[in-house]
């Protein structure tokens, strides 16, 4: 009785377990999908995906209200002139820190929603940035560095 | 201890933080991502001659272990939770890419094998690790595909409410 008890028991256990898997977001890959010819580098908060999509041959920033189902303008923050390169959001959804590619040069930029404000934020030494990772509360940036022919690491406290 | 000392030496009054190379030789290191609550970083370093995972604490600038990664690599694209329990990353299984999630309070490491054997390119963990989504290739073209991990992770803790800072110069 026992034996045939804790074989029961040890049954739900594993069925538990293999029943436990990711699930897609079948809408909103949908809503991914239709948006962009091509989508990549995403970077998720709580309620915000932000990511770089192409359309008509151009790539931006854009962000997806994940709740709402819906994109977000984001005034200010896409020029015609600016090829974006990495780019990770906030917790909150407030802050985007975006590596881009304008004219001659590469630029780590920071860009509030709040006050559709963008502001560049120098690396010192110079150095050419690549990929970007903006702490929850858009406080601290981790930022891969190109310098001397070497990949760096910098943190950036942000006011 | 070291790492500490020189970690507080370089944030300096400015505001500013040049990190401190991980280890006595300087190493590459690629696509950092900090933990949601800014304690813990994970970066890419090369370790005899592979892409390994690294992960270190922002306060006192240990190197945490990550035993249950030791393995499969490269590794590349880690993202954290908020408060860093969970670690995405993407790793090498034979000839696939495999996105993983590890937990680290149980050592715990859960496989995520995309339908259709695609191989993931880049990955995002939502800080609470309800959800993440993934870059992957279909047919030529990249697309963002987001999964629920609801029933797979425990949240971790939530990110907090919103933060409020002076204004900012516009770029010129």
């Amino acid at each position: 009785m026992t034996r045939t008890l804790g074989a029961l028991l040890l049954a739900m256990l594993l069925a538990g377990c293999s029943g436990a898997r990711p699930k897609p977001l079948t809408d909103l890959n949908g809503l991914l999908r239709r948006s962009a010819s091509n989508r990549r580098d995403p970077s998720l908060a709580q309620r915000w995906l932000v990511s770089l999509g192409q359309r008509d041959g151009r790539e931006r920033v854009e962000l997806l209200d994940l709740q709402q189902r819906r994109p977000v303008p984001l005034p200010g923050l896409n020029r015609a002139d600016a090829l974006p390169i990495s780019v990770s959001i906030s917790a909150d959804g407030e802050r985007i820190a975006v590596v881009r590619q304008r004219a001659d040069r590469t630029e780590l930029v920071l860009y509030r929603r709040n006050a559709s404000a963008l502001q560049r934020i120098p690396l010192d030494p110079p150095g050419v940035p690549r990929s970007v990772s903006l702490d929850g509360r858009g406080r601290q940036l981790a930022v891969q560095v190109s310098r001397n022919g070497r990949w760096d690491l910098d943190l950036i406290r942000l006011p | 201890m070291l790492a500490a000392a020189i970690s507080l030496a370089l944030v300096g009054c400015s505001g500013r933080v040049r990190e401190a190379p991980g280890g006595l030789v300087q190493r590459s290191q690629l696509s950092p991502a900090i933990s949601g609550d800014g304690r813990l970083l994970a970066v890419i370093t090369e370790q005899r001659g592979r892409q390994t995972i690294q992960l270190r604490s922002l306060v006192d600038g240990s190197i945490r272990p990550l035993p249950q990664l030791s393995r499969h690599q490269p590794h590349s694209s880690p993202s954290l939770s908020w408060n860093g329990r969970y670690l995405a990353l993407i790793t090498q299984r034979g000839p696939r890419r495999l996105a993983v999630v590890t937990d680290r309070l149980n050592g715990r490491v859960h496989q995520l094998p995309l339908p259709g054997g695609r191989d993931p390119i880049r990955l995002s963990l939502a800080p609470d690790a309800r959800r993440l989504a993934l870059q992957v290739t279909d047919r030529g073209l990249w697309r963002v595909e987001l999964l629920d991990l609801s029933d797979l992770l425990e949240p971790d803790r939530s990110a907090g409410q919103a933060i409020s800072t002076p204004p900012m110069e516009p770029v010129r």
